[in-house]
């Protein structure tokens, strides 16, 4: 019987300890709402701060540790276009103009520049003063070594403009000469991968001076792994007296998403790069924890090829294009944090013509009485291609398979790994795909090109989409010089593209990035990228 | 099990050289077979590793040049037959597509991490089954002896990543014990910031480990000695801890072994979910980069570890338990 009762009684405590452990770990995922209101209030505030020049004294000294979702496995900006590399390589080397947080053009290493009338020749003057990170002088002479790489290598964000002659006219003068004018020039000049480095590589090998480059940027390379951490050190020569702020800043390579949302709430980290939708409202809310956002040069959107049988037949786009609530699906899928897209061109860029062009709205009859007009009246079967992994293009799928049944449409989701999904579409193996666009600088050009031309490198974005009159704006958009003449001839290009849709542009999604609410004056560019010059962390 | 045939057909019944020769062959074969399954799997799969390299939008010439550099432009079989050689030759699978370096330093740097956490999983799986397991198998059919067995059976459920995730959510996020990821700063640090990893390793571990640890003991303490031994009056402490328990371990050690590939297979995924710069992180990072020599190197890797330790568990029950040796 006393043994019985003994026996009975551990079992009560294993029992109890067992619930417990229960209730605690439900508690992990209950949501922590009490202090809701003042949180909010809090919030703004400190992203008001984010956002503007911080006025009272920064906080100086520090390491910033930055969570990103892929490792830097080159530095060399000519050879680079991916987020991985351009956001580290950004840190080291700067260009003559910048773009700001708004996306327009800024001085940068020039403390000035001149366009001459006739759009041909481009001057620029050098800041006084400026020194490379390993303390040399900064000349002309570097900046014409610099943009002639370029030019010699090509690479993927190619110097487009056709160049003359790049000479320094003294050691504090750059002159560019084109044998034809090319608006979007200076804007493609504030691309990262013009940056300038020293003349000749400093003396060293092209692969030696790339392991651990020499640039005029707020950081230099202190360690790094390819396939893992960076850590960059402060730019004792940095031109912008007394930046950047922090000592140090890590990029620290944290694969997976909780992994790396759950070291931002733990306080192991100091932000993370590549905060998705659907996680913003967590980090806004959690107690130390904020979300900083800005407009993006990013247009999410459903891509047809147009040389596949059912989608080359333009009443097909568009009865499609028509049975899509665009609208619908934005509010459902980005929490607030984007806009409806009318055109490719997002909001942030010039030229965007959002309230002017005339897009097919939703409007299911409409859509009907369009596919009637298709050589496939009755509706088909066809496959729309997803890059697995990523949940919010899952449910963009399913929204787009729900629209198209309902005009007799029978869309079959293919969800497939990315590495596999960049390979199938880049072979135009497939009928629909859904991606997203992004602009490398603020020029209209950048991302109209990209997706229009279809004798460019990317073919109207893998769409094949061709229009002689679109490819005609197209090149007289790179030529008219910016005002009201080059709004009308992008305003002309978009709406023939809006009518013929080789693509819908369904939102213009915003850039998040979640920090420590310690963090201060944590600028996001348009781009994505962050000016780490500024940030300074509450000690 | 058919080693132990093969044991059987030893003169003697004492390890002779022949069937030691036939057991490495055989080892050897199935590793091989393992290679080749792996490296015509992942060349079916899409994905160009030259894209990868190169990044989206690189031209069409770059590509097949950079093709050409890494042999990819070649016919398949010659492929293989490059691969079997050097596998042959050099006993690795090449130099990194991605890293440039050789296969061989990138896993060796990367092992330590991993065989550190499988090794503490191991120690941590033992040490609560076996508690568990004697708890059981003393108050077998009591209340505790239900639980012990109906709880690890709910666990054995549950994913590896999950367990993982809730323990980060509780004891990192939550309550700040742990860290949520990567490894700590020296030994201390590291052994520190391995604990949860280790814990959700053996989590699932557990289980199977206190399910045969309690049948070993029962049959133990039903066994004629046991009985024997408490008509002589020796302390049931004593009797549990020095004959009871060095009896059964064996076979739940020999079970750990045999589980060896499911531990290896879950360290992976775990070393993912927290983060841990180890093989598994590596793995997946290869996988996604189509970084073909390097996967091939941890698959040849893991196969030649989950082969050995089989072979050395099959040896080591033949020579130490008298009872494989009656059955064959």
């Amino acid at each position: 019987m006393k043994r019985f009762q003994t026996s009975v009684r551990k079992s009560i405590w294993v029992g109890t300890l067992a619930v417990l452990l229960l209730v605690l770990i439900a508690g992990c995922s209950g949501n922590k709402n009490a202090p809701a209101a003042n949180k909010d209030a809090q919030q703004n505030a400190n992203q008001e701060k984010n956002q503007s020049a911080n006025t009272g004294k920064p906080a100086v000294g520090g390491t910033f540790v930055y969570g990103r979702p892929a490792s830097v496995n080159s530095l060399d900006l000519h050879n680079q276009i991916t987020a991985n590399n351009a956001f580290a390589i950004d840190k080291v080397f700067e260009p003559l103009v910048a773009f700001d947080s708004k996306g327009e053009i800024v001085d940068w290493l020039a403390k000035s520049h001149s366009i001459s009338d006739d759009g041909l020749t481009y001057t620029f003057v050098l800041r006084d003063g400026l020194k490379f990170s390993n303390g040399t002088d900064v000349t002309a002479d570097d900046a014409v070594f610099s943009l002639q790489r370029h030019l010699n290598v090509g690479g993927p964000l190619a110097i487009a403009a056709k160049v003359d002659t790049i000479k320094a006219e003294d050691s504090h003068t750059l002159v560019i000469t084109l044998k034809e004018s090319y608006t979007p020039f200076i804007s493609e000049l504030s691309n990262f991968s013009n940056g300038i480095l020293p003349n000749n590589f400093g003396g060293v090998s092209e692969e030696e001076f790339f392991k651990k480059p020499v640039g005029t940027g707020p950081f230099v390379v202190e360690q790094w792994d390819p396939a893992g951490d960076l850590t960059f050190a402060k730019n004792p020569y940095y031109w912008q007296e007394g930046k950047p702020y922090i000592d140090k800043l890590v990029y620290k390579l944290i694969e997976d998403d909780s992994q790396a949302i759950n070291q931002l709430k733990a306080g192991e980290i100091d932000g993370i790069e590549s905060l998705a939708l659907q996680n913003a409202e967590e980090i806004k809310n959690g107690a130390d924890t904020t979300v900083v956002t800005n407009g993006s040069w990013v247009t999410e959107q459903l891509f047809f090829n147009t040389l596949d049988q059912h989608f080359s037949d333009v009443h097909v786009r568009r009865a499609l294009a028509l049975a899509i609530d665009r609208e619908g699906l934005t509010k459902a899928l980005t929490f607030g944090y984007a806009q409806t897209a009318n055109s490719l061109l997002p909001t942030a860029i010039p030229y965007h013509s959002n309230d002017t062009i005339k897009v097919l709205n939703f409007d299911l009859n409409a859509a009907k009485e369009e596919l009637a007009k298709s050589a496939f009246p009755d509706g088909f079967t066809t496959k729309l291609l997803v890059a697995s992994g990523n949940s919010t293009r899952a449910q963009e799928a399913q929204i787009i398979q729900a629209a198209g049944k309902e005009i007799g449409i029978n869309i079959e989701i293919e969800s497939i790994e990315l590495a596999t999904f960049r390979e199938r579409f880049f072979a135009y193996d497939f009928s629909a795909m859904l991606n997203s666009g992004q602009a490398d600088s603020p020029d209209a050009n950048s991302i109209i090109a990209f997706q229009t031309d279809p004798e460019g490198f990317s073919k109207s974005y893998w769409t094949h989409y061709t229009n002689d009159e679109v490819t005609k704006l197209l090149h007289e958009g790179q030529k008219t010089a910016d005002g009201e003449g080059r709004a009308k001839v992008y305003s002309d290009l978009l709406q023939i593209v809006a009518e013929e849709v080789p693509y819908i542009p369904l939102y213009y999604p915003d850039i998040l990035k979640g920090v420590r609410s310690s963090v201060n004056s944590f600028v996001v560019l348009p781009n994505g990228s962050v000016r780490f010059e500024e940030v300074h962390v509450k000690q | 099990m058919k080693l132990s045939k093969s044991l059987n057909k030893s003169p003697g019944g004492t390890v002779s050289g022949r069937w030691l020769v036939l057991a490495v062959v055989r080892a050897l074969v199935v590793i091989f077979c393992v290679m080749t399954a792996v490296f015509f799997i992942i060349r079916i799969v899409p994905g160009d590793p030259a894209k990868m390299i190169l990044g989206e939008y690189s031209t069409p010439e770059a590509i097949a040049n950079m093709r050409h550099t890494l042999g990819l432009d070649l016919p398949l079989w010659e492929q293989f037959f490059r691969f079997v050689k050097t596998l042959f030759t050099q006993g690795d699978t090449g130099n990194s597509i991605i890293a440039g370096t050789s296969t061989r330093e990138l896993i060796a740097e990367r092992a330590p991490v991993t065989l550190l956490l499988i090794g503490m999983a191991c120690v941590l799986a033992v040490l609560v089954a076996l508690l568990l397991a004697v708890l059981a198998a003393t108050r077998k059919d009591k209340l505790a002896d239900h639980l012990i067995r109906v709880i690890p059976t709910i666990t054995l459920g549950m994913p590896v990543f999950w367990v993982g995730l809730l323990l980060i959510l509780l004891f990192s996020v939550r309550l700040h014990w742990f860290p949520v990821g990567g490894i700590g700063e020296g030994w201390t640090g590291t052994l520190y910031s391995l604990t949860l990893p280790a814990i959700t390793v053996a989590f699932s571990q557990i289980p199977t480990l206190v399910r045969s640890l309690r049948a070993q003991m029962l049959e133990v303490l039903e066994s004629d000695f046991v009985v024997t031994l408490k008509a002589a009056g020796i302390p049931s402490r004593v009797i549990l801890f020095k004959h009871v328990l060095r009896n059964s371990a064996l076979p739940t050690l020999m079970l750990l072994g045999v589980n060896i590939s499911y531990l290896i297979g879950g360290t992976l995924v775990v070393e993912q979910v927290f983060g841990i710069k180890g093989i598994g992180s590596l793995l997946f990072s290869s996988i996604a980069k189509r970084d073909f020599p390097v996967i091939q190197g941890i698959a040849l890797y893991c196969a030649v570890s989950v082969v050995i330790i089989s072979l050395l568990i099959e040896i080591i029950s033949w020579w130490l338990d008298p009872r494989t040796r009656g059955k064959q």
